[in-house]
């Protein structure tokens, strides 16, 4: 048959076109989204990677009201200049309880996703209070209010780990109980500094075998 | 090994890739071969006078625009990975490549760390390239908290500049700072002190020992109780705890019997992170040699 006479056809006849439109505009997300779902190696937690327990969570969505994300990627690029600047690159498997992922591509900060452990408590504090307390020529907007609020008024923590769970999360019946319980007398300033404290801490290079492993 | 579809997945990958490559082929050659046949403008109807619906191909440069583009990925598919688990003649990957620059990039650097290693701090301190080098690290990874000038800030950062160094200013120990990071542990008095009176009495006797010890002060027999153990008897302070000189002019957390009260009420857990995973060994050396030449020259 040569290539008119289909094109003829399909011309002619409205539901086909339409058919013959979806199939070709599927092949892209077949090839590309199809395989990603399925592939194993992509919902594997990279070594130590776990769940957030109910404070890291409540953090994490302070993190997420507050648009930390809008400024600030948690994805080092495999690149020497970043590796150098941040440490290890971001590997997909620290991102698997990630709901959703918040590795933006806007960088008016600095990448946070290596943060854990590199400033103490207090300086997380004092900078979140004041950015230009300790870092003069910061431009980034001062979040007094965190250390006014209860880290309980960020919303129901036990609902949201249920939800969680039932995607897969591996939170056990006692997580959940213990949520509230875990939330009491902190502010929702120590809930998003015990966030911050966490991010990237999973990687253990000296575990990662090849350099090539991940991505 | 970077990661890679499962063998079904990677079969999946190929057979469609390959067909719609094929199918593509199909489509454009069988247009241009056949574009000089019969039904270019037949049977069409014919709207307002002289419109009609025909099949015209596109001109030829986007037939070769489009051959050369099959080509391209035909060719590209060969050497990157992309069909499937194939890996391409390139064995190209992300990591890879990191490695591969990270590797240049180090050897560039070896010839420049090798010096460091063999220099002494003295000799590092009056390099200018190994300070400017130097100073490029403080401020990405020390300024934050010890300030741009390295002379603390927000009276809860300490100076590295005054001289002062409250875990020990030997090389052996600032490098020990750097790589392992220090928790300083003063816990809160008020309670063991028992009251307000007794607290204020420390406090203002703390304040007054820069100007010597005053035997008869309210305050010393409270010192003499609770401070002594880690400040010292003169107030000389520890090193090894990180207890700080209360005999000098030099107050980590202000001067004033504020942040004095402040500090016996509630404790002062300073805590330097430890940087033993995100600076390598010249660096911290650089840096030593870089605060060392900074202390002695002020």
């Amino acid at each position: 048959m040569n290539a008119l006479k289909l094109h003829r056809i399909l011309e002619q006849n409205t539901g086909l076109l339409i058919f013959g439109i979806l199939f070709i505009s599927s092949i892209g997300g077949l090839v590309q989204i199809l395989p990603s779902l399925n592939d194993e190696t992509l919902s594997t937690p990279t070594m130590n990677t776990r769940v957030y327990d109910a404070v890291e969570l409540t953090g994490r969505d302070i993190y997420i009201r507050e648009g930390c994300h809008v400024c600030h990627s948690q994805q080092i690029r495999p690149l020497v200049a970043e590796v150098e600047r941040y440490g290890p690159y971001s590997r997909s498997g620290e991102f698997v309880y990630d709901r959703p992922f918040l590795w933006g591509s806007k960088r008016t900060g600095p990448d946070l996703h290596r943060i854990g452990g590199k400033y103490s408590d207090q300086w997380h504090e004092t900078h979140l209070l004041n950015p230009r307390a300790v870092v003069p020529e910061s431009i980034m907007p001062a979040y007094p209010w965190l250390s006014e609020r209860p880290a309980s008024a960020a919303g129901d923590i036990q609902r949201k780990m249920q939800v969680l769970q039932s995607m897969g999360h591996p939170y056990s019946p006692e997580d959940i109980n213990n949520a509230e319980a875990a939330l009491q007398g902190l502010t929702e300033m120590e809930a998003l500094i015990r966030y911050l404290q966490m991010l990237g801490t999973s990687f253990d290079a000296s575990q990662a075998d090849a350099p090539m492993e991940g991505m | 090994m970077a990661i890679m579809p499962n063998d079904f997945w990677s079969g999946w990958i190929i057979v469609i890739t390959v067909t719609s490559l094929l199918g593509l082929a199909w489509l454009v050659l069988s247009i241009y071969l056949l574009r000089s046949g019969d039904d270019q403008l037949h049977e069409e109807p014919v709207w307002d006078e002289n419109l009609q619906e025909g099949n015209t191909p596109a001109p030829l440069w986007w037939f070769w625009l489009i051959l050369a583009m099959m080509v391209f990925s035909v060719v590209y598919l060969m050497l990157y990975p992309g069909l499937g688990s194939f890996q391409g003649a390139f064995q190209w990957s992300q990591g890879g490549q990191l490695a591969e620059r990270q590797a240049s990039y180090n050897a560039e650097f070896e010839p420049l760390e090798q010096q460091i290693v063999s220099s002494s701090y003295e000799a590092l301190g009056s390099n200018e390239l190994a300070m400017n080098t130097a100073a490029g690290i403080f401020e990405e990874h020390c300024s934050a908290c010890h300030g741009i000038d390295a002379r603390g800030q927000a009276g809860l950062f300490p100076s590295l500049s005054d001289g002062v160094w409250q875990w020990g200013g030997m090389p052996a120990q600032i490098e020990q700072s750097i790589r392992n990071g220090r928790n300083a542990a003063m816990v809160g008095w008020l309670s063991a002190l028992g009251g307000e009176g007794q607290l204020q009495n420390v406090a203002e006797f703390v304040l007054s020992m820069s100007d010597g010890i005053d035997a008869a002060h309210p305050g010393k027999r409270y010192y003499d109780r609770f401070c002594i153990a880690c400040h010292g008897p003169n107030g000389d302070g520890n090193p090894v705890l990180g207890a700080p000189r209360l005999n000098d002019d030099v107050w980590l957390y202000g001067d004033e019997i504020g942040s004095v009260r402040t500090t016996i009420i509630e404790g002062r857990m300073g805590q330097m992170p430890a940087f033993a995973e995100t600076l390598d060994d010249q660096q911290i050396k650089l840096l030593t040699a870089w605060l060392l030449a900074r202390n002695s020259a002020d």
